[in-house]
């Protein structure tokens, strides 16, 4: 009843301002599809450098069993740099505008040390230690090396087993123990390889809540400080309004910000998959599930709430923008910390404890653990972290009312 | 206890870090009666009116509103007082009428808020037209017009003004004057108000408190003011008063 005009007058109040609504809710419509594609686009765009010099031009046999050229496995290596997006240049056609990520030299004598069985065959790499893509470069080189390496070992192995009359298989020899590689989740239960690229997903979209949190801060700070400043703040604290009802209305309606965010931020989601998967023809969608994607509309919801709850108070008695903001940029700061740290680190497995507890009695937290554990489909670490969040809240709220002071908000310095 | 005192203040200290604003100040409004407050800048009306409206606590002193001590009972008070700040704004994206309908909704909830508004308006003198517009598009006059019908529609047992026709044009202030006049023969409520404008205190008010340096210096009716300070008006008696004590 005593919260109906406060509502009334601060949705109002938003709602007229239609333009920044719906610029707030396009952020994220833009920013979650570029998050998921521009990785992918930087590398398409500014390809890697890769050469690849023969110098051994030389053919080779073991037994009749394999024939082997140098010219083959440098065709072998090119393709394979060329299909991860690298730029190969060979030898004869190098010119020196472009400085490469990476070197790539079959040496002298590389034939015939692969042939050999007394010998071992050298592939020189030379790596630009300056460079971001070089790491990769090596890995599909080294690749492309192992399974050519497999392939004469096979042979020779083969070859030797004809000379001895042995009877063998060259699996046996060359791989007499095998691993099979199985995927755990954070709790140590085992997931399958489709369930850890889920763990990554909810990483980056718990780091997304960055994105959501500031156009509602803005927002508290407007409705706080311009009432101030239009001087309708004295004569409202004056009428029977109770305190709480300004709070919980100033509260909600802002709050609106963050649903519409947390809706557009669900948009965003599903366009990030939606995208790649048609420039790329990776097909992610088996990965967002409807549970993912309510638990992060809820999880920015709470958010935003958290935040407002926590910027409430220190607004309230600021008596400008600049100070306002100020602390506004600290509480996003904290947010992004924890948010940035979701990318990297468990939250639930920090050690010390006493670093874990103290991120606990951060709200973010909770929306971060609600995210990670539903893709987990631990639904019972979820319901725990949206109670702990909501109580988080809950404190926060009675703390704003605790420290409403009328003479303090009247008298704050501007 | 109602004794029939709108307000009662004894002895009222107020210090800011390190000024004085209110040093023992005392006066007593009768209910029913237009009371004011007038001195020079800074002489301590703003912080006066605010501890009445239950915004600022004393640090010392008693105060007693419609009967209710405060700031203990402000609780009480809030809702059968209204106060309209010195530089009360507008809510400058909402229009003229729906600043009277936040109001009247909190006053009187969602049922009996249009009629309220209604009252509201017809206090403004502004046209439907003029009430429909939003809030960023109106003249100081018109903007403090909408304020002050915001205060008086509300229909309060004490109604608190703070130079409630400063900015305002002759006519406005007449207005407003007349309607503050008819509010309390009608109503039976008590208005104070604070002026720096003599002409309308003497037109309207039945009790004049002169107050300079945080405390009272001269009190009652504006022909007893006259009469004991050899004044031909209110001006002289502010002036010879204010004048002497600095
Ligand atoms: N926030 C504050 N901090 C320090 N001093 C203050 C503060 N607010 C008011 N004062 C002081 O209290 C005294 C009384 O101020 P007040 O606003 O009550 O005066 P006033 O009579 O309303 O003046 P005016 O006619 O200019 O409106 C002044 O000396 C003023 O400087
Ligand atoms: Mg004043």
């Amino acid at each position: 009843m005593s919260l109906y005009p406060v509502l009334w007058k601060e949705l109002k109040d938003m709602l007229r301002d239609v333009r920044t609504l719906a610029a707030i809710a396009l952020m994220p419509l833009i920013m979650m599809p570029l998050l998921g594609i521009s990785s992918i686009y930087a590398q398409q765009l500014q390809p890697g450098v890769v050469v690849v010099v023969d110098d051994d031009k030389a053919c080779g046999s073991i037994g009749n069993i394999l024939n082997i050229s140098s010219s083959e496995l440098k065709t072998q290596i090119i393709d394979a740099l060329r299909n991860g997006g690298y730029l190969v240049i060979t030898h004869e056609e190098r010119n020196n505008k472009l400085v490469p990520d990476l070197k790539v030299v079959i040496p002298r004598s590389f034939i015939a040390n692969l042939t050999s069985f007394n010998r071992t065959a050298v592939v020189r790499i030379v790596k630009n230690v300056a460079s971001s893509k070089a790491d990769q470069a090596v890995n599909i080189v080294n690749s492309v090396l192992a399974q050519y390496s497999r392939k004469v070992s096979e042979a020779k192995v083969e070859y030797l087993g004809e000379l001895s009359s042995i009877k063998l298989r060259p699996d046996s020899v060359l791989n007499p123990i095998l691993t099979a590689t199985v995927f755990v989740g954070p709790q140590g239960g085992q997931v399958s390889y489709a369930e850890s690229i889920r763990i990554a997903i909810a990483r980056l979209l718990a780091f997304s809540l960055i994105f959501v949190t500031t156009p509602s801060t803005a927002y508290i700070t407007d409705s706080v400080i311009g009432e101030k400043e239009r001087k309708t703040f004295e004569s409202l604290l004056a009428t029977p309004v109770p305190r709480w009802a300004l709070i919980i209305g100033k509260i909600l309606s802002t709050s609106l910000v963050g649903l519409i965010t947390g809706l557009a931020d669900a948009a965003g989601l599903i366009l990030f998959f939606t995208l790649p998967s048609m420039t790329y023809g990776i097909n992610m969608f088996g990965y967002i599930t409807p549970s993912l994607i309510a638990t992060h509309a809820l999880a920015v919801y709470l958010s935003v709430l958290a935040s407002l709850a926590i910027i409430l108070p220190l607004v309230i008695r600021s008596g400008s923008y600049r100070v306002a903001q100020t602390f506004s940029l600290i509480v996003i700061g904290l947010a992004s910390l924890v948010f940035f740290m979701a990318l990297y680190v468990d939250l639930d497995k920090i050690t010390p404890a006493i670093v874990r507890y103290i991120l606990y009695a951060i709200p973010y937290t909770h929306a971060v653990g609600m995210i990670e554990h539903i893709v987990t489909n631990e639904f019972s670490l979820v319901t725990t972290h949206l109670i702990a969040m909501l109580v988080i809240i809950g404190v926060l709220l009675w703390l704003s009312l605790k420290l409403f002071n009328e003479e303090k908000i009247i008298y704050s310095k501007t | 206890m109602r004794d029939n005192l709108a307000v009662m203040m004894k002895d009222v200290v107020k210090r800011f870090k390190k000024v004085t604003a209110l040093n023992k100040l005392s006066f007593k409004v009768p209910e029913g009666s237009v009371y004011a407050l007038i001195g020079p800048n800074g002489a301590g009306k703003t912080t006066t009116l605010r501890i009445l409206s239950g915004l600022v606590k004393p640090d010392s002193g008693e105060v007693k509103v419609l009967g209710f001590r405060m700031p203990e009972e402000k609780e009480k008070v809030r809702g059968r007082i209204s106060y309209l700040p010195e530089d009360a704004g507008l809510y400058q994206r909402l229009t003229g009428w729906e600043n009277l309908l936040y109001y009247a909704m909190i006053y009187y909830g969602r049922d009996r808020a249009n009629e309220i508004a209604e009252q509201g308006a017809k206090i403004s003198g502004l046209s439907k037209k003029d009430l429909s517009r939003k809030a960023s598009e109106y003249s100081k006059g018109m903007a403090r017009r909408v304020a002050i019908a915001r205060a008086l529609m509300v229909g309060s047992e004490l109604v608190i003004l703070d130079e409630p026709t400063s900015g305002l044009d002759v006519f406005s202030s007449y207005r407003i004057r007349r309607m503050v006049r008819e509010y309390v023969n009608e109503t039976g409520s008590t208005v104070i108000l604070s002026s720096h404008n003599m002409l309308e205190v003497e037109a309207i008010c039945d009790y004049v408190a002169l107050i300079n340096k945080g405390v009272i210096v001269a009190e009652g009716s504006p022909e007893r003011l006259k009469e004991n300070y050899g004044g031909r008006n209110l001006e002289d008696v502010f002036i010879s008063i204010v004048g002497e004590g600095s």
